[in-house]
C-alpha cells in the first residue's frame, strides 16, 4: 500500500516516513508543500494521504477540498496542532477522514493509518479472507487452509491488494504504483518474480489445491474466483 | 453600595433647584410689592376718610366762633373709629368705638402710625386741618384748626397681600411639578443615541467585533467624538488581538510540531529491537530535535522581550564598526563551508556609535549575515556597507542570491514567516530572526528594511540613530 505524506517539517516527515515504511511496510511519498502535495494526489495512485494542515503554498484544509471536489476518494488522515471542536468539526465536513493532534503517537498513527487503508478498500476487519487464504494484517501472517505460509514483505503487500481487489484485474503497473514509492527504481519484471514466488508459496502450503492467483496475459493478476460448487 | 452619579440626575436637580429658587424669589418680591401697593391705596383711604371726618366738622353758630362736629351726614364704616379736636385741646366728637387713651399711645405729630389693639392690627392717621369759620364776615372769617385722628384695622389689606401671594406661589409649584418630569421625559429622550451606543459598544466582544453605530451617534456633536474614539480604539483592538491570536496560533504549531519531532524519534527507536549504531543515531537526533525546541524557545522569549519592554537606559551603546568585525569573523567559517566570501566594502574611519546593546547588535548584524549567506549561490560574495551620516547610520548587508519574491517581501518581518518553509526548515530557520532583528532595531528608535529584486539579491538595510 502506498501513502502520500504532505508534511513541510522535514525532521517530522523523515520520522513518519520511516516508521511507516519499517512498521507496516507501506510505501511512502513525501511532498513538503501543499501544492506539490497536490500534484502528487493527482495520480491517484496511493491508498491513503496524511495531511499537515499547516502547510506552504497551499494549506491542508484547500488541499483536502481540492481532492474531494474532484471526487478523489482516497481517505485523509489529517495531522492537527489546531485544537478545539470547531476546527475538527469543519475538517470532518471537508471530507477528512480522521484526525491526529500533534503531539501523537507513532503507534497510534500507524493503526490509524492502517485502518483508514482497510476502510478505503471495504474491509471493516483487520483479518482478510479469501477462499481458503486467511491475510491477518495486524501480525502480517497468511495462513492457507489453516498453515502459515511464509511470505517475503513484497509477497505479503502484493498478496494484501489482491485480497483488497478480489475479482478484479490487477494491472503490473497498478501493483508497482501502489507497492513502490518515489524512491525504488520500478521495473515490471520484479512484480512478475515476486507474484511467481508468492504462487509457488501457497500452492506448496496445501498439496495437490488449485492454483490460486491467475495470470491473464498482457492484463495482470487476480485472485481465482471461488470455485463454483 | 455606593449610588452611582448620573449626569441626567443631576440637570434635573440643578433645573429643579433653580425653579425653586427662582419661585421663592418671585414670592418674595410680590409679597414687598403688593404689601407697598395695597397700604400705599390703604393710607390714601385713609386719608379720603379723615377728610370725610373733617367735612364733618361745622360752625358751632354759637357766639363764641365755636367750631362742632355734625355726625348726621358722616358715613364711615363702623370698624374705624375717629376723634376730633379743636386747636384750644378741646375734644369735639369720637367714635362710638374709640379704644380709649389705655389702648391708644395718641401721637403728637402728624403722619400715619401702627398699633396693635386687641390683637388686631391698625393705622392711625394723624391730620392737622383747618376750617374757616363765617368766611362772610368782614375780614375772611375765622381760621379754626382742627387735629383728627382716624384709625382702621388693616386685616383686609394683609388678607389681601397674603391672597396674592399665595396665588404666585401656586402658580410656581404647579410650574415645578409639570416642568420636572417634563424635563426627565425630555433628557431620557436625549439620551437615547447615548444608550443605544453603549448597547452596541456592549456587544462587540474578541469573537465579535462588529461595530457599527447608528448615524443618529455620529451626527451628534457631543456623540461624534466618543463613538469616532470608541471606532478606531475597537479597528486597533481587533488588529493587535488578531495579530496576537495569529501568533500564539502559530507558536503553538511550531511548538507542536517540534515537540512531534521529538516524540516520534524516540517511538521510531524503540518500534523494534536495533543495534547499538542504530541506537546511538537515534539518541543523536533526539538530542539534535530537542535542542531545535530550546532554540525555539528561547527565540520565542528573546521576541517577547523585545516586544514587551522598552530599551534599557542609554549608555548600553556599542561601537557598530566594531561589532560588525566581530560576527564577519564568527561567521567565516561558515561561510567558507558555503563557498562564500564576506566582503566588507565599506566602514567609516570612526567609530560608530549606536544605541543598540552590543549584545543585540551583534544578534543583528549575526543574523542579516547569516540570512545572506544562507540565500547566495556558491562563489558568490556577501556584502556589507557601513556609511554614518547627519545623526544617523546605515548598515546594509547585500547578498547576489534569488532574491525575494514581491509577493513574499511585505511578510518578511511577520513572526513565523519564511519564504521558502521546507528550505527554512532545512536551514534550521524558525521563521523569528527577522522579527527579532525588526523589534531590536525598533525598539531603540531604529528601522530595519528589506529590497530585493527576484534574480539579483536581497539588500537588507538597518538604519540607526548615532548617539
Amino acid at each position: 500500500m502506498r501513502v502520500l505524506l504532505v508534511e513541510d517539517e522535514a525532521r517530522l516527515a523523515d520520522n513518519l516516513a520511516a516508521a511507516l515504511r519499517d512498521g507496516p511496510g507501506l510505501a511512502v511519498d513525501w511532498a513538503a508543500d501543499g501544492e506539490s502535495g497536490d500534484d502528487a494526489a493527482r495520480n491517484l495512485c496511493y491508498d491513503l494521504v496524511i495531511l499537515d494542515l499547516m502547510l506552504p503554498r497551499l494549506d491542508g484544509l484547500s488541499l483536502l477540498r481540492r481532492m474531494r471536489a474532484r471526487k478523489d476518494s482516497t481517505p485523509v488522515l489529517i495531522l492537527t496542532a489546531k485544537e478545539g471542536k470547531d476546527a475538527i468539526v469543519q475538517l470532518l465536513n471537508a471530507g477528512a477522514d480522521d484526525y491526529l493532534a500533534k503531539p501523537f503517537d507513532l503507534g497510534e498513527l500507524i493503526a490509524r493509518a492502517k485502518a483508514l487503508i482497510r476502510r478505503g478498500k471495504g474491509a471493516a476487519h483487520p483479518t482478510l479472507r479469501a477462499l481458503d487464504i486467511e491475510l491477518n494484517t495486524l501480525e502480517q501472517t497468511v495462513r492457507r487452509g489453516g498453515v502459515l505460509v511464509d511470505l517475503s514483505p513484497t509477497e505479503y503487500h502484493i498478496l494484501e491488494y489482491l485480497l483488497h481487489h478480489p475479482r478484479k484485474i490487477v494491472s503490473k503497473e497498478e501493483l508497482l504504483e501502489h507497492l513502490y514509492d518515489y524512491n525504488w527504481e520500478h521495473h515490471s519484471n520484479v512484480i512478475e518474480a515476486h507474484v511467481s514466488n508468492l504462487r509457488k508459496k501457497l500452492d506448496a502450503a496445501v498439496p495437490g489445491a488449485e492454483p490460486i492467483i491467475e495470470t491473464q496475459r498482457g492484463r495482470g493478476y487476480r485472485l481465482s474466483p471461488e470455485p463454483s460448487s | 453600595m455606593r449610588r452611582r452619579s448620573s449626569i441626567a440626575f443631576r440637570l434635573i436637580a440643578t433645573v429643579l433647584l433653580v425653579e425653586v429658587a427662582s419661585a421663592v424669589l418671585v414670592i418674595l418680591l410680590a409679597w414687598g410689592y403688593e404689601r407697598h401697593s395695597h397700604f400705599r391705596s390703604f393710607d390714601i383711604m385713609l386719608r379720603g376718610r379723615a377728610d370725610s371726618v373733617l367735612g364733618a366738622v361745622q360752625d358751632a353758630e354759637d357766639l363764641g366762633d365755636n367750631v362742632m362736629l355734625d355726625l348726621a351726614d358722616l358715613h364711615v364704616p363702623p370698624e374705624d373709629f375717629y376723634e376730633v379736636w379743636d386747636g384750644r385741646g378741646h375734644l369735639l366728637g369720637r367714635s362710638p368705638n374709640w379704644p380709649g387713651s389705655a389702648g391708644l399711645e395718641v401721637p403728637t405729630r402728624n403722619g400715619v402710625f401702627r398699633f396693635t389693639f386687641r390683637n388686631h392690627g391698625y393705622r392711625l392717621l394723624r391730620l392737622q386741618g383747618s376750617r374757616i369759620v363765617d368766611p362772610g364776615e368782614p375780614g375772611g372769617g375765622h381760621l379754626r384748626f382742627v387735629t383728627i385722628l382716624y384709625g382702621s384695622p388693616t386685616e383686609h389689606v394683609w388678607r389681601a397681600v397674603y391672597g396674592a401671594v399665595e396665588f404666585y406661589a401656586v402658580g410656581m409649584l404647579l410650574l415645578v411639578l409639570i416642568t420636572g418630569p417634563l424635563i426627565a421625559w425630555v433628557l431620557h429622550r436625549g439620551l437615547e443615541p447615548l444608550r443605544q451606543l453603549a448597547a452596541l459598544a456592549a456587544n462587540v466582544s474578541a469573537d465579535s467585533w462588529d461595530f457599527s453605530p447608528p448615524a443618529s451617534a455620529r451626527e451628534t456633536a457631543e456623540l461624534a467624538p466618543l463613538t469616532g474614539a470608541l471606532e478606531s480604539v475597537l479597528q486597533r483592538l481587533e488588529r493587535s488581538f488578531n495579530q496576537q491570536r495569529t501568533f500564539v496560533s502559530d507558536a503553538a504549531h511550531e511548538l507542536k510540531t517540534a515537540v512531534a519531532v521529538v516524540k516520534s524519534s524516540l517511538q521510531l527507536v524503540g518500534m523494534r529491537q536495533r543495534t547499538p549504531e542504530e541506537y546511538q543515531a537515534g539518541y543523536e537526533r533526539a538530542i539534535a530535535d530537542t535542542e531545535r525546541i530550546e532554540d525555539l524557545v528561547a527565540k520565542m522569549l528573546t521576541l517577547a522581550r523585545y516586544e514587551n519592554t522598552a530599551a534599557a537606559a542609554s549608555g548600553s551603546g556599542c561601537n557598530l564598526n566594531q561589532c560588525v568585525r566581530q560576527a564577519v569573523s564568527e561567521l567565516e567559517t561558515f561561510a567558507e563551508r558555503h563557498n562564500i566570501e564576506i566582503a566588507v566594502r565599506e566602514l567609516p574611519p570612526d567609530p560608530c556609535s549606536i544605541s543598540l546593546s552590543a549584545e543585540d547588535c551583534a544578534m543583528v548584524v549575526g543574523n542579516l549575515l547569516m540570512n545572506a549567506i544562507q540565500h547566495s549561490p556558491p562563489q558568490s560574495q556577501v556584502e556589507i556597507h557601513v556609511r554614518a551620516e547627519a545623526g544617523s547610520i546605515e548598515f546594509t548587508v547585500q547578498d547576489h542570491g534569488e532574491g525575494i519574491d514581491s509577493s513574499v517581501l511585505p511578510h518578511v518581518f511577520e513572526r513565523f514567516y519564511r519564504g521558502d518553509p521546507s528550505r527554512a526548515r532545512e536551514t534550521g530557520g524558525s521563521g523569528l530572526g527577522l522579527a527579532i532583528c525588526k523589534a531590536a532595531v525598533e525598539r531603540v528608535g531604529g528601522s530595519i528594511t528589506l529590497a530585493s529584486s527576484p534574480g539579483t539579491g536581497t539588500v537588507a538595510t538597518v538604519r540607526l540613530r548615532a548617539s
